[in-house]
């Protein structure tokens, strides 16, 4: 009887106002759309470390494959003699020369099934493989592959990793991003729901001004309120990233290709994702107070 | 206690409601203002209650320039002071005996004590029945009955009344006055803005003539021998 007596003629009746009530969906959105783009950054992360991992250990060295059957096999000579050589130095860890079947099979999906091989003017291939990228290393094979066939080409797929490395990075950057101006959204939405229940109960706040109560006091009760719809609006979002995440993980584990990210978190990272609601609702009690402390120095 | 010299005040490019007030409040007073609607009754007790700063002038209250007052001093003035409102201003969403703890809950006086001394002076001024009604179902004498309840259960030094009988029959107003004449005994400094002849001649005391912004100290004429150490210079 006495706690009800005390929670109430303290409270200002915030739970009836319209604002109130949108309150907790609109954060929900808002936890929802923040979660999933950092969703996309830690996907964007795994994807690049992927790429990193599985190309930058090795390099392909691309070697013309002559017009004549006999400049042909010649070049296959030369070819066996390079891989050796390759094998021999210390660091490369595998040397694969890639046939005319493995050729066809990288080929099939652009130029079909049905093609020749041996009429076109594609390279030979040669996969190597090593304990890491050196310099020294790569300078030692640049040498032998110049010494024994001087007309190939060494691809380190430093340009293309490059190019996807730094996609990843963009599209985590606009993923941050998104969080950032989120936030910044649901700072001047929890503003302007502030002012809105400043302005209906402003008879109340007035009141309690008159009567001696701290600014403190007052914002205490718009603070605690915005900090308990925020919580709830940010574990709704929360809930909805969840099922976001597991439907969309089912989906692309279906497709089943290396190019396409992976959507399972770690729990590391759904840590990092349990604390959108609990950054919403203190963003929320932080807007709050300001908003109200602001439009109580506008009293005297 | 309350001290006005050269105050004038204005809202925002408009017309000066008060015109270089001076006026002086000893601790322990009793005042009653008076002067047609629009006069600046409520202007003047605005000031007091620090709802407003003046445009011009200087408001000393408790010894003190509301001027050089930070925020949280002008809080622990206002707890010294009581108010009724014309117009009541009582929660809707709380019972009578929660709106009149207001004063003691917002400065986190003991539950049990406030809700001892709340009853006590709700049954004081006949609202026992009405503990926990909440005001939309009380009549309006009733409402006004709390919103005096709630200004006086802090036992402010200073509580100033705009209307407060202007709801309820005479045998209820006598009574009011009387708990504010009996304030004022124990040292409450009272300021009592009315229309009612009756009450300023039933209790005898100095009154504040607002015309045209100005203010003018009177004495009733059954009475004008006696008086105080109050004093105002026009």
């Amino acid at each position: 009887m006495i706690s009800s007596f005390l929670s109430r003629s303290h409270s200002v009746p915030l739970d009836n106002d319209a604002s109130s009530r949108l309150l907790p969906w609109l954060i929900a959105l808002m936890v929802f759309l923040a979660s999933l783009a950092m969703v996309v950054a830690f996907s964007m992360t795994k994807l690049a470390d992927r790429w990193d991992s599985s190309l930058s250990r090795g390099l392909t060295i691309q070697v013309p494959s002559g017009s004549t059957e006999a400049e042909r096999n010649f070049t296959r000579e030369q070819m066996d003699k390079l891989a050796q050589r390759l094998e021999g130095i210390e660091g490369v860890s595998a040397v694969a020369i890639l046939g005319d079947a493995e050729l066809e099979r990288m080929l099939a999906p652009w130029l079909g099934t049905e093609i020749l091989i041996q009429d076109l003017p594609i390279p030979f291939l040669i996969s190597v493989e090593l304990d890491s990228l050196e310099g020294r290393l790569v300078d030692e094979i640049r040498k032998a592959v110049s010494a024994i066939i001087p007309s190939a080409a060494i691809d380190d797929h430093q340009r293309w990793m490059r190019s996807l490395l730094n996609l990843a990075e963009t599209i985590k950057l606009v993923a941050f991003l998104t969080v950032f101006l989120v936030t910044g959204a649901a700072v001047v939405m929890v503003v302007l729901v502030t002012r809105m229940s400043l302005a209906i109960h402003f008879k109340l706040v007035e009141l309690f001004h008159q009567m001696g109560a701290y600014d403190s006091f007052i914002a205490l009760r718009f603070q605690r309120h915005a900090l308990r719809l925020s919580l709830l609006g940010g574990l709704m979002g929360l809930f909805l990233t969840g099922v976001t995440v597991a439907v969309m993980s089912y989906f692309m584990g279906q497709a089943n290709t290396a190019l396409l990210p992976q959507l399972t978190l770690t729990s590391w990272e759904w840590a990092v994702l349990a604390l959108f609601p609990i950054s919403a609702g203190l963003i929320a009690m932080i807007t709050a107070r300001a908003t109200v402390l602001r439009s109580l120095e506008e009293m005297p | 206690m309350v001290r006005f010299e050269d105050v004038s005040l204005r809202y925002g490019n408009g017309p000066e409601i008060l015109k270089s007030v001076n006026l002086s409040l000893e601790p322990g007073s009793f005042h009653f203002i008076v002067g047609p609607s629009g006069a600046g009754k409520s202007s003047l007790m605005k000031l007091m209650y620090l709802a407003h700063h003046p445009s011009k002038g200087r408001v000393t209250l408790f010894g003190r320039d509301t001027r050089e007052m930070s925020r949280q001093d002008m809080a622990n003035i206002r707890r010294r002071i009581g108010i009724v409102f014309q117009d009541f201003r009582l929660l809707d969403h709380l019972s009578a005996l929660e709106n009149v703890a207001l004063p003691l809950t917002i400065t986190g006086q003991p539950l049990e004590k406030v809700r001892k001394n709340v009853t006590e002076l709700l049954t004081w001024v006949g609202l026992a029945d009405f503990l926990d009604a909440k005001p939309p179902t009380l009549s309006g004498g009733q409402q006004q009955r709390v919103a005096i309840a709630r200004a006086v259960i802090a036992r402010p030094n200073l509580l100033i009344a705009d209307e407060p009988t202007g709801n309820v029959d005479n045998a209820i107003a006598e009574r009011l006055l009387f708990l504010f004449e009996e304030l004022n005994k124990r040292g409450t400094t009272i300021v009592v803005a009315t229309h009612s002849d009756s009450l300023i001649r039933r209790f005898n005391r100095p009154i504040f003539r607002l015309a045209h912004g100005e203010v003018h100290l009177d004495y009733p004429s059954v009475d004008r021998a006696r008086k105080p150490k109050e004093s105002q210079t026009p």
